[in-house]
């Protein structure tokens, strides 16, 4: 009885890295894709959202595997064994990635208050000026409770989908046989599903989470059923947001073109207050990416080169890491402030974007994970190797598949 | 013999070639006995068509022609690969400690220096020249009047911390004795927790017990959790009683009985009277390592009682004067002590008026009285008025001053 005790107390202080970064991928960018996949294509998608589900699992477990063998950041193993030229690589990888799906989160921010009416010339400055302003004076930690109790309002999307009563055998067969017609835009919507779930950032930054923590390879086991329930939440989450647009808007035509459009896919829940939920949900998620995506870049990017990092130091100690911290958060707000451009259309592109790019960190981590000077014998097995190579292979198919498709 | 110098990352990946021309192969990396010193290059490891070869440095030559530096093999013949460090493998782009800033910093490049007598490690590179140079934007930027300054580091205020079962590492920690012990815990923690171990496990125990004491809680609990129990008691026996009962608390109580009984009994038997003392209480935080006399001593037997014991600093501030059941009679300042005629009996110097604090007081009430008063340490009594310890003002720092700072300007950790 003692042992299932102290067990229990065990996962419970492990648990988190995975859950957050799953809870990460709930952001403007995964929000809008997935009512978007549901919105446009039904349930001709879901085949896909498995794959990946499958996928992500696996590099997940790989970031966590590594973090604890290792003891050490992403971007620390990839400077150690590939050198500067490669390290230079990787992270400009990253901060374009990022930088995008920044974009993204900040259209998300602009995108939730318009449902207020608030425009977004006047919403977009005070947030890019309030996001440095919580970061420098210290008061980041309250402030990220709150964004992420704000992000509990997705579970509308839980209770909704069971309201508008899909047929859930249809839901479930329809993974097996997809009915679904190949062109451009659903190799590209794919491709922003997978960029979406497999974001690059998460990847340094579950990393960064476990060695913070400082978990050993004894309590392994437990950070792997982290990661592993955290994964099988996210794609639920994603699977529930589908099921909801698939229903309500699929059904009738509607598609996204705004926010508003995505918030209708509540209406069963919550009638016409359903913009209100969407949109406290889309402001809280995609407010706490405004926060975590610019600092974990920053972080990486620091650590790769040895640039001094850290929030509590002062401006002049660590020019690099402010100066790339505001970089970032500045851009993001500039490009979203740009007139006339479709909130939701950004949104999209950004995640389309870190999905084209997310193979390039994968096949930094399948090298690292296979190199047995680095893990010793925790290096990757003939499955897990399968499985993350095929992700691989069906993100760069899926890539050169829209990239032609341009030119049909 | 020609005299330059260089940077590692100009030859890396160079082609070696033999005395007529030919190519023999690629250089992949460097290979340097472990002189910490000055560590020699003795042998340079080869991509060639038959596989790897690790050429004796003895054979070859380095000459700059074209601005690029070619390297000339005369005879191809392999080295002993035990016991060497490899330059590209173990050092560079690894981090490393700057003994000098007291911190961690990153190689991000290597300078050898090619002498008559050798090919010498002099230098690494810490410095944004040296990624821009890695990146080949260097020169290039330099020549469009960018001027980059350089920041080189001598090999010898730097550490490395590369351990692996193969390269043995005798002496290469001894350039960390002369760091500080709280900037010691500072790198140790910088580090990820691997190399924290080994450059934790190259410490003798008694600068071990110190830097120990430095680190943060969780530092520490890992630390502990990853040594044997053996070489964990022998640390914790260097360190003072109160230190080792609030490291103990933060361990799980199996943990701690299992230490504890490792350690000398006497000592195990002091750490456990101050766990037993509840959180909060002067009795929790108080330092059992203090300096009593009897009141029949002169000054100069004193002092030259002291020159015997060597008190740590902070214990030396005040001598506490007991009677023969160790009740506080009165207290003496170092000061007043050297002042003094050497003749004087303590009982003649001594202050009577002694503020003291019992063990079970709160420690807020301990604050107010040093605060107060301008004490350094506070003499702490038991229920009967005997001598159990003092407060120390560093440790009211450590333990209320602090943690209410960090509280007050919220730091974001």
């Amino acid at each position: 009885m003692k042992n299932r005790w102290s067990a229990f107390l065990i996962i419970l202080s492990i648990i988190g890295p995975g859950f957050i970064t799953a809870n990460a991928g709930n952001d403007a960018g995964g929000v809008t894709t997935y009512s978007v996949v549901g919105a446009q294509y039904g349930y001709s998608m879901l085949w896909g959202l498995f794959a990946i589900g499958i996928g992500l699992a696996v590099i997940q477990e790989m970031n966590a595997r590594m973090a604890v063998v290792t003891g050490k950041g992403l971007a620390d193993l990839i400077r150690e064994k590939y050198g500067v030229k490669l390290a230079f690589f990787a992270m400009a990888v990253l901060l374009i990635a990022n930088v995008g799906v920044c974009i993204g989160d900040f259209a998300g921010i602009a995108a939730s208050l318009e449902l207020f009416h608030l425009s977004k010339y006047m919403t977009i400055p005070i947030i890019t000026f309030m996001i440095p302003f919580i970061l420098f004076k210290g008061s980041y930690s309250t402030a990220e409770k709150v964004f992420l109790g704000l992000t509990l309002t997705f579970i509308s999307y839980v209770i909704t989908a069971f309201l508008v009563k899909p047929h859930w055998g249809g839901v479930f067969t329809s993974v097996v046989k997809p009915n679904a017609k190949f062109t451009k835009d659903y190799a590209l919507t794919l491709i922003g599903m997978v960029g979406t779930t497999i974001t690059p950032y998460m990847q340094f930054y579950l990393q960064s989470s476990i060695v913070d923590k400082g978990i050993t390879l004894k309590n392994y086991k437990y950070e792997q059923l982290d990661v592993y329930l955290g994964t099988f939440w996210g794609i639920l989450t994603a699977l529930f947001i589908t099921v909801c647009t698939a229903e309500t808007l699929f059904k009738f035509g509607i598609k996204i073109n705004t926010a508003q459009d995505a918030a209708l896919a509540l209406k069963p829940l919550a009638g016409d207050y359903s913009f209100l939920l969407f949109a406290v949900g889309l402001f809280g998620a995609s407010l706490l990416a405004c926060f975590v995506i610019p600092l974990s870049t920053s972080y990486a990017i620091c650590e790769a080169f040895g640039f001094e990092s850290g929030i509590d130091n002062k401006l002049k100690d660590a020019p690099v890491f402010f100066g790339l911290l505001l970089f970032i958060i500045i851009l993001s707000g500039l490009i979203v402030l740009i007139p006339g451009i479709s909130l939701i259309k950004t949104i999209l592109a950004t995640q389309q974007l870190a999905g084209v790019l997310s193979p390039v960190i994968l096949i930094f981590m399948l090298n690292l994970i296979n190199d047995k000077e680095l893990m010793g014998e925790h290096t990757n097995n003939k499955l897990q190797n399968l499985i993350a190579r095929a992700t691989v292979i069906l993100i760069i198919l899926l890539t050169i598949a829209a990239f032609i498709g341009n030119f049909i | 013999m020609v005299m330059n110098s260089f940077y590692l990352s100009r030859i890396l990946g160079n082609k070696i070639y033999s005395s007529d021309h030919q190519v023999i192969g690629k250089i992949k990396d460097f290979a340097v006995n472990n002189d910490v010193k000055n560590p020699k290059v003795i042998g340079v490891k080869v991509k060639t068509d038959d596989g790897i070869k690790f050429l004796d440095w003895n054979n070859v030559n380095v000459t700059k022609e074209k601005g690029q530096y070619v390297l000339i093999c005369s005879a191809i013949k392999d080295i002993d690969v035990s016991n060497i460090m490899l330059l590209g493998n173990h050092v560079l782009d690894r981090q490393i400690i700057d003994v000098n800033g007291r911190k961690v910093v990153r190689v991000n490049d290597i300078r050898l220096a090619n002498l008559s007598s050798g090919l010498f490690v002099i230098a690494v590179d810490i410095g944004t020249e040296g990624i821009l140079r890695r990146l080949g934007l260097a020169k290039p930027l330099r020549r469009i009047g960018f001027d980059i300054s350089s920041k080189l580091m001598l090999w010898n205020d730097v550490q490395t911390t590369f351990a692996s079962n193969d390269i043995q590492l005798s002496k290469s920690y001894n350039k960390l004795s002369i760091l500080h012990p709280s900037d010691l815990a500072d790198i140790i923690e910088d580090f990820d927790t691997n190399t924290g171990m080994i450059i934790f496990s190259s410490l003798d125990n008694a600068k071990a017990a110190d830097v120990l004491e430095e680190m943060e809680e969780k530092a520490q609990v890992n630390i502990l959790n990853n040594m044997s129990p053996d070489k964990v008691a022998d640390i914790l026996e260097e360190m003072p009683a109160d230190e080792v009962a609030d490291i103990l608390d933060g361990l799980s109580e199996h943990k701690a009985e299992e230490l504890l009984n490792n350690m000398e009994k006497e000592d195990a038997e002091e750490v456990r009277e101050l766990m037993e003392y509840e959180d909060e209480t002067v009795g929790s935080i108080m330092n059992k390592e203090f300096i009593a006399f009897d009141v029949n001593i002169t000054a100069q037997q004193t002092i030259e009682r002291l020159r015997e014991l060597k008190p740590d600093n902070e214990v030396a501030y005040y001598i506490y004067i007991v009677d023969e059941n160790d009740k506080l009679q009165g207290v003496v300042s170092l000061r007043d002590l050297v002042v003094s005629s050497p003749e004087n009996k303590l009982r003649e110097i001594m202050d009577t008026n002694v503020l003291k604090l019992f063990d079970t007081e709160s420690i807020n009430d301990s604050i107010e009285l040093s605060v107060k008063y301008g004490l350094l340490s506070i003499p702490v009594v038991d229920e009967e008025d005997k001598l159990c310890g003092i407060v120390i003002i560093s440790d009211l720092v450590d333990e209320v001053f602090l943690p209410t700072w960090r509280r007050k300007f919220k730091k974001v950790s």
